[in-house]
């Protein structure tokens, strides 16, 4: 049986209740985001008692499905005022589904603004609230040290801990805040980056939650057999794709720089160019050559049981441990969109995010935009490091630069600032690679390359082919990535499966095997399309009443005004076929009775 | 005629020079010469791969140009 933990910041109390029946196919992205529609006013004040902040791990979170283990984040977003969901990988997802827990709500704020709260959960089921004012104002990696000191003094403490931390940006209300999860190190260095959530757990006065899973056991499963014969599938193509089983796991997920740079959508100082001359420097070939020179880890999993080793620690000239491999996207919002072509730089600026937790591609962006009004000039690194700087301390100007792309764009005058709603647009631009425009238009969560990730089709030949530089099919593409996506966030799956199973049937029938052995219910290829359907009803609805139209589901002018070199793109897809990703929203909502 | 050949991720070390890297080497090449020409020129296993010719998606079979820049990939993914 699987429960919700409440934990009320009002009273500070916590409760606990089933999950209710109708959400029993439920889990992750589909169960924060049900959850947030249904008790969230879409009206509410994203900073007010009335905003919940929501965690959940996958259906299959708990198990040892391959590359199972992703977190769901949900709440209203400060940043886009949606409805949002952030995922993250960690060991956290893993430890609450072994726990039974499918979710927690914490909902409420606290009377007193000045408390700082940890809520520990314990192998035994006994849930806490605990003050923690020493806490307030850390960073994430100090607050994880004092916080594993305190509880080794306290012999509760043991190697087997997650936690979910928030940094000072959150703390202080910044909509740029991201959470960050422990990885299997004990480095908070994972990251429900977007949307601006750790904004949210600021408000709730909760500074980390302390997950301890000492002896705890996978979950069970209705037919143990067939699950293991379906792990194995599923493990089989995910150890045999060339992409999942050796590009990811060698070159980690910058290897994409080069080729996004060659397709010339490698969007360059504020998405003014879609190829990067000082691209190498920052490419995923040259972090490998110089973390292998220096000694360090080039191969991880985020998450036991991931099969793909994406993951590997960039370390300092002494191989002194400084943050995890910038990610591409981080590479990319910290380096070429910045015009800064130097690794360490972006190491450094990668390392100042995770530490004050802000989202590394919103800090880029922002950066950039800031970079393009001229106060600071591009490529200066140190100009960079000191508006991060700003944001940590918490200055007027700090909180312009924590409130993202958007806000900084508007307060010094910048013509071009690449958002959708609200949100800093990811590491490819839309207009030579159209498809993933499409996505960054219609997400229901802002400009968000991983709702519907056509980069796939678009340019790198995974899942068939669609010319990336013509409208022409991208918004069917995008719609079915959509739905496929919030399908294996609801699931718990880390979306780089999609590679193998957009080009390998037998994985895509390992998913729908592995959920119905694990749950007993019935479960084929439609019934989990459905579900990325539901995901995205609730979603979509809870937009609409939050007072977003098809208005909203637009690039910024300039993408379509201004040619973009090499290619002199723009972008062309019609208002008419953004339009028409959505159209399975009425149907679904009136087969879940939902308006 | 001269065409540019850059080489990424594990192709990098095909390069006839030996020497790695992803910047890319000028080819002297006869007329006619295809990018399939070239791939087995150069070596590069038998397994998929990305091919870019100034930037847009090219077949093997394409045939080369005086000044164009040849791009190959194996397959990648991230995000």
């Amino acid at each position: 049986m699987r429960e919700i933990l409440r934990v009320d910041m009002s009273t500070l109390t916590i409760s606990r209740e089933p999950l209710p029946e109708k959400w029993a196919r439920y889990g992750g992205r589909a169960l924060t985001s049900a959850i947030v529609f249904t008790e969230v006013p879409a009206d509410a004040d994203t900073m007010g008692p009335d905003n919940k902040l929501v965690i959940a791990p996958g259906l299959l979170g708990g198990t040892s499905a391959p590359n199972g283990g992703r977190l769901s984040i949900g709440a209203k977003s400060p940043l886009t005022g949606g409805l949002k969901e952030s995922n993250s990988g960690g060991t956290a997802a893993h430890a609450l589904g072994k726990m039974g827990v499918a979710a927690i709500i914490i909902e409420g704020v606290p009377a007193d603004k000045t408390v700082a709260y940890a809520l520990r959960l314990f192998p035994d089921g006994t849930v806490d609230l605990v003050p923690r004012h020493d806490l307030k104002g850390l960073g994430t990696y100090e607050t994880v040290a004092v916080a594993k000191g305190i509880e080794a003094a306290e012999h509760r403490y043991s190697e087997k801990v997650s936690f979910i931390v928030n940094g000072p940006a959150g703390e202080m209300g910044m909509k740029s805040a991201g959470i960050a999860i422990t990885d299997p190190h004990g480095y908070p260095n994972r990251f429900a980056g977007r949307g601006g959530l750790g904004a949210v757990m600021g408000t709730k006065g909760i500074k980390l939650i302390a997950i301890f899973e000492e002896g705890l056991k996978g979950k069970e499963h209705a037919d143990k057999d067939a699950f293991i014969a379906a792990v194995r599938k599923f493990s089989g193509a995910l150890t045999t794709h060339a992409v999942t089983s050796q590009a990811l796991p060698t070159f980690g997920t910058n290897v994409l720089a080069n080729i996004i740079n060659e397709a010339g959508g490698y969007p360059t100082r504020n998405f003014s160019s879609g190829q990067f001359e000082g691209v190498d420097g920052i490419s995923g070939e040259t972090m490998r050559e110089i973390t292998v020179e220096r000694g360090g880890n080039v191969k991880h999993g985020c998450h036991a049981g991931c099969v793909i080793q994406c993951s590997r620690y960039y370390v300092d000239k002494d191989g002194h441990y400084m943050t995890k491999g910038p990610e591409y996207e981080s590479a990319w919002s910290l380096g070429a969109d910045c015009g800064i072509s130097d690794m360490d730089t972006v190491a450094a600026l990668d390392r100042k995010c995770g530490d004050i937790g802000i989202d590394t591609i919103e800090a880029g962006v922002m950066i950039a935009v800031y970079m393009a009004s001229g106060k600071i000039a591009f490529g200066d690194g140190a100009a960079a490091m000191a508006v991060l700087d700003e944001i940590g301390r918490g200055t007027d100007l700090g909180k312009v630069f924590g409130d993202g792309a958007e806000a900084t764009g508007l307060h010094f005058g910048v013509k071009n600032i690449p958002v959708v709603k609200h949100q800093g647009l990811p590491a490819y631009d839309p207009r030579p690679i159209q498809g993933i425009g499409v996505t960054y238009a219609t997400s229901t969560q802002g400009a968000d390359h991983t709702a519907g990730y056509t980069i796939t089709s678009n340019v790198l030949a995974v899942g068939g082919t669609v010319d990336p530089l013509k409208p022409e099919g991208q918004a069917a593409l995008s719609q079915g990535l959509q739905i496929a996506t919030a399908m294996l966030d609801s699931l718990g799956f880390c979306i780089f499966v999609a590679f193998a199973v957009l080009d390998m049937p037998e994985a895509f029938e390992a998913i729908h095997e592995m959920a119905a052995a694990h749950t007993g219910d019935e479960w084929d290829a439609d019934a989990l399309m459905q579900l990325g359907k539901e995901t995205l009803t609730y979603e979509r609805l809870f937009n609409e009443h939050a007072g977003f139209t098809n208005a909203d589901d637009r690039l910024p002018k300039f993408f379509l005004e201004e040619p973009l070199a090499p290619h002199d793109a723009v972008f062309t897809v019609t208002d008419e076929e953004l339009d028409s990703v959505h159209s399975f929203v009425p149907e679904v909502a009136a087969q879940l009775g939902i308006k | 005629m001269q065409v540019d050949v850059v080489l990424f991720a594990h192709f990098s070390g095909f390069q006839p020079d030996g020497k790695g890297g992803r910047h890319a080497r000028t080819f002297e090449l006869a007329e006619g010469t295809t990018i399939a020409d070239v791939i087995a020129m150069i070596g590069l296993p038998d397994e998929p791969r990305v091919i870019f010719v100034n930037s847009r998606h090219a077949p093997e079979e394409r045939e080369l140009r005086q000044g164009d820049r040849l791009a190959i990939f194996p397959p990648v993914a991230g995000g």
